[in-house]
């Protein structure tokens, strides 16, 4: 069998697990399965990271032309990724907490975690260090959508609260509600 | 005056279950009740208790239960009437009696036994008048209409046959009417008819017609009052009527003094067999006879149940028996069980009777053992040939490959008469390795529960061998091709095909819609190599 890896339009590199029809089929059996599904978690994370995208949704296997295409789909073989099969692994990332389902309390749309909240504090905090931020407040808006794209550019606004929290429990940010949202400020690390 | 003619006095003190026939059934009861006789209340009988049966109607005195009390025969009633009592006036069922007065007023015929015409079988008392069966042949009693039961009986015992050619003239107790026989079709009739059964044509009289009542009956009773029939009143002084009456009629409606068979109907005795009447009743009484018959069966075969009983307890004591033998023995000689004890424990054991407190000795293993190494070397011979003359034998047909129920049916067929249960099979099955070369192995398939004996090519590291190199070669497969290349069932090679993944062996590759596909799972330490993260 001669598997290859292969460089899809938009830079991604798959990998040569991509190129096997069986990876696209559910397996009975548990052990066999439970390697693919670690393989898929991993490319799931890793194209999320390249294309920063942040939500996968049961709709993206369903009906082609979404965002996912180039991973869910792999024409040459011509298999594609069953949305049962999705949903399991979906599963499997939840419970190993590398998801979450977002909007709560449904299973088809996870929220993708290539970066987990503790990371996503740090990037916020050092963001808003870095771009001399701190100590204003700032709305959430000039934070998802700066004028200069930075690494927080798109991150959806839960994911975004969830990093503040962390920052605030360790006392880099406060949130502040203001008229129209919700506002943050930034404060220097306590050092020393 | 009609208390006396109708009813018969009985002793009151016996309390009333005691009293009743065999089949007879009380019904209800009603106390504080009193008599009239006729239109006159009957001063004996004023204060009582009525007890309403399948066949009487008892009335017990409270007073002088052992003077007064009576019994009186439903099948007297004519009919009934009922008063709903007003004001002082009590409630009162009246009884209208028939005229023709009952012939058992003559003796207690229930409380001695009779001799059955038929069979001449000596019945014990107790059943009621009409509604006796002999206890021997089931033949009802006959409605005795004379005074003196036992001579008629006697005259009248010749078998109903001889009656088809005889041409006596009846005999003085009307008991045995001859036949007429038709002129049109010669079918023998009841002389009382005027026309044939069947045909219809007119029916020469030769005899005089039969006088409903036997010359031996007492003379007709007075009638009361103005000349109606005779009756009797029972007040109800303490409510109840209402109840009782009920019960009254429905058990006249009932009439089970009335045998059930047919023959009662034509007030003629029952053991004729003549006239439709005759073939119809004939036809019942072998269905009756059929019905004991399967009664007796039955009984035959809860008493075999009981003795089986007493055999298992029997072969239980002399189990203990041997062991307490055998254990004196052994003490004194040290030898092992004798033959004889292990022949008896082990056939009890093969019979099924259970022993609780014996041992599998070693030696009913030892014994169930060797049959079964030699049930497997026979079995051995039946699946690969003896060569010789009988060739290959039956793992030859099939590659290799086998279901048990195929052996199993296979072998019985070649034992004959001699089968063998698919238990002891079973147990058969794991001595066959030692006499079968190239080995041969049972296995079970765990998806379906499939039981074949396979030789050593069919093993699953052997199949999962094959199945690595041919699709290293080929890459991807179907079962279908799989399947021709082991030259299997398409089902059997299924099933092997799931062990193999159930193994991690192999995965499968499924298109949207297409056919399973089968690849080698090379996946197990995959390395990544996609993008760098």
């Amino acid at each position: 069998m001669n598997l290859s890896t292969y460089k899809t339009a938009s830079g991604f590199l798959l990998p040569s697990i991509h190129s096997a029809p069986p990876f696209f089929t559910q397996q009975p059996n548990t052990a066999t399965q439970a390697g693919f599904t670690e393989q898929w978690t991993r490319l799931l994370l890793a194209y999320a990271r390249h294309r920063r995208l942040f939500t996968l949704r049961l709709e993206d296997a369903e009906v082609p032309g979404g965002e996912w295409d180039e991973v869910l789909r792999n024409p040459r073989i011509n298999r594609r990724l069953m949305p049962n099969h999705l949903a399991h692994v979906l599963d499997v990332m939840v419970s190993k907490d590398l998801a979450v389902y977002e909007p709560a309390k449904q299973m088809r749309a996870v929220l993708l975690y290539w970066r987990s909240p503790d990371e996503w504090a740090d990037v916020l905090h050092e963001w808003a260090t870095n771009t001399g931020q701190l100590n204003t407040i700032l709305t959430f808006y000039e934070i998802s959508d700066p004028p200069v794209p930075s690494a927080l550019s798109g991150i959806p606004e839960s994911l975004l609260r969830g990093a503040i929290a962390v920052l605030a429990k360790s006392g880099r940010a406060q949130l502040i509600s203001i008229s129209d949202g919700d506002g943050v400020r930034f404060f220097p690390p306590r050092t020393k | 005056m009609t208390l006396q003619k109708y009813t018969r006095s009985v002793d009151g003190t016996i309390p009333v279950v005691a009293l009743l026939y065999n089949d007879e059934e009380s019904y209800a009861s009603q106390d504080t009740v009193g008599i009239y006789d006729g239109i006159q209340k009957s001063i004996d009988h004023q204060n009582g208790t009525i007890y309403v049966t399948s066949h009487r109607l008892f009335y017990i005195d409270v007073l002088k239960p052992h003077s007064r009390s009576f019994v009186l025969d439903l099948s007297a009633i004519v009919r009934t009437e009922y008063y709903a009592g007003l004001f002082t006036s009590s409630s009162k069922v009246t009884i209208y009696l028939s005229s023709e007065t009952p012939a058992a007023v003559s003796g207690d015929e229930a409380a001695e036994s009779w001799q059955c015409e038929v069979c001449d079988f000596r019945n014990p008392p107790g059943s009621s008048p009409t509604g006796a069966k002999c206890a021997l042949c089931g033949v009802p009693r006959s409605k005795v209409l004379s005074a003196a039961p036992t001579p008629p009986r006697a005259v009248s015992a010749p078998p109903p046959s001889a009656h088809l050619f005889s041409s006596s003239p009846p005999e003085a107790s009307g008991s045995r009417p001859k036949e007429v026989a038709c002129p049109a079709c010669t079918f023998l009739n009841h002389p009382a008819l005027t026309e044939c059964e069947i045909c219809g044509t007119a029916l020469p009289r030769s005899a005089p017609p039969i006088k409903s009542a036997p010359p031996s009956r007492p003379g007709s009773p007075t009638s009361e009052g103005a000349g109606g029939d005779a009756m009797i009143r029972l007040s109800f002084r303490k409510g109840g009527d209402k109840v009782l009456y009920a019960v009254l009629k429905r058990s006249l409606l009932g009439r089970a003094w009335q045998t059930k068979s047919i023959g009662e109907r034509t007030a003629s005795s029952s053991a004729e067999r003549i006239g439709i009447d005759g073939l119809v009743r004939g036809v019942e009484t072998s269905t009756r006879t059929a019905q004991l018959d399967m009664n007796d069966a039955l009984k035959d075969l809860d008493a075999l149940m009981v003795k089986a009983r007493e055999m298992v307890r029997l072969a239980g004591d002399l189990n203990e028996r041997l062991t307490a033998v055998t254990k004196s023995s052994a003490s004194s000689s040290g030898n092992a069980e004798p033959d004889t004890a292990t022949f008896i424990r082990s056939s009890l054991a093969q019979l099924g009777l259970q022993m609780t407190d014996v041992p599998v000795t070693l030696d009913m293993a030892r014994d169930e053992k060797r049959w079964y190494e030699q049930l497997a070397r026979e079995l051995a011979g039946v699946l690969q040939g003896t060569g010789g003359k009988n060739g290959l034998g039956m793992m030859a047909t099939t590659r290799g490959i086998i279901s048990l129920d195929e052996v199993w049916g296979g072998w019985n067929r070649a034992r004959g008469v001699a089968l063998l249960t698919p238990s002891q099979f079973l147990q058969v099955l794991p001595h066959l390795p030692a006499y079968t070369d190239p080995i041969i192995t049972e296995r079970t398939f765990r998806a379906s529960g499939l039981r074949v004996l396979h030789t050593p090519t069919y093993t699953p590291a052997a199949f999962a061998a094959r199945l690595h190199g041919m699709l290293l070669i080929s890459g991807a497969r179907t079962t279908l091709d799989i399947a021709q290349e082991e030259a299997v069932p398409t089902g059997l090679a299924a099933e092997m095909i799931e062990e193999a993944e159930a193994q991690g062996v192999i995965c499968r590759d499924e298109a949207e819609r297409g056919e399973v596909r089968w690849w080698l799972n090379v996946f197990q330490g995959y390395v990544w190599d996609g993008q760098d993260t």
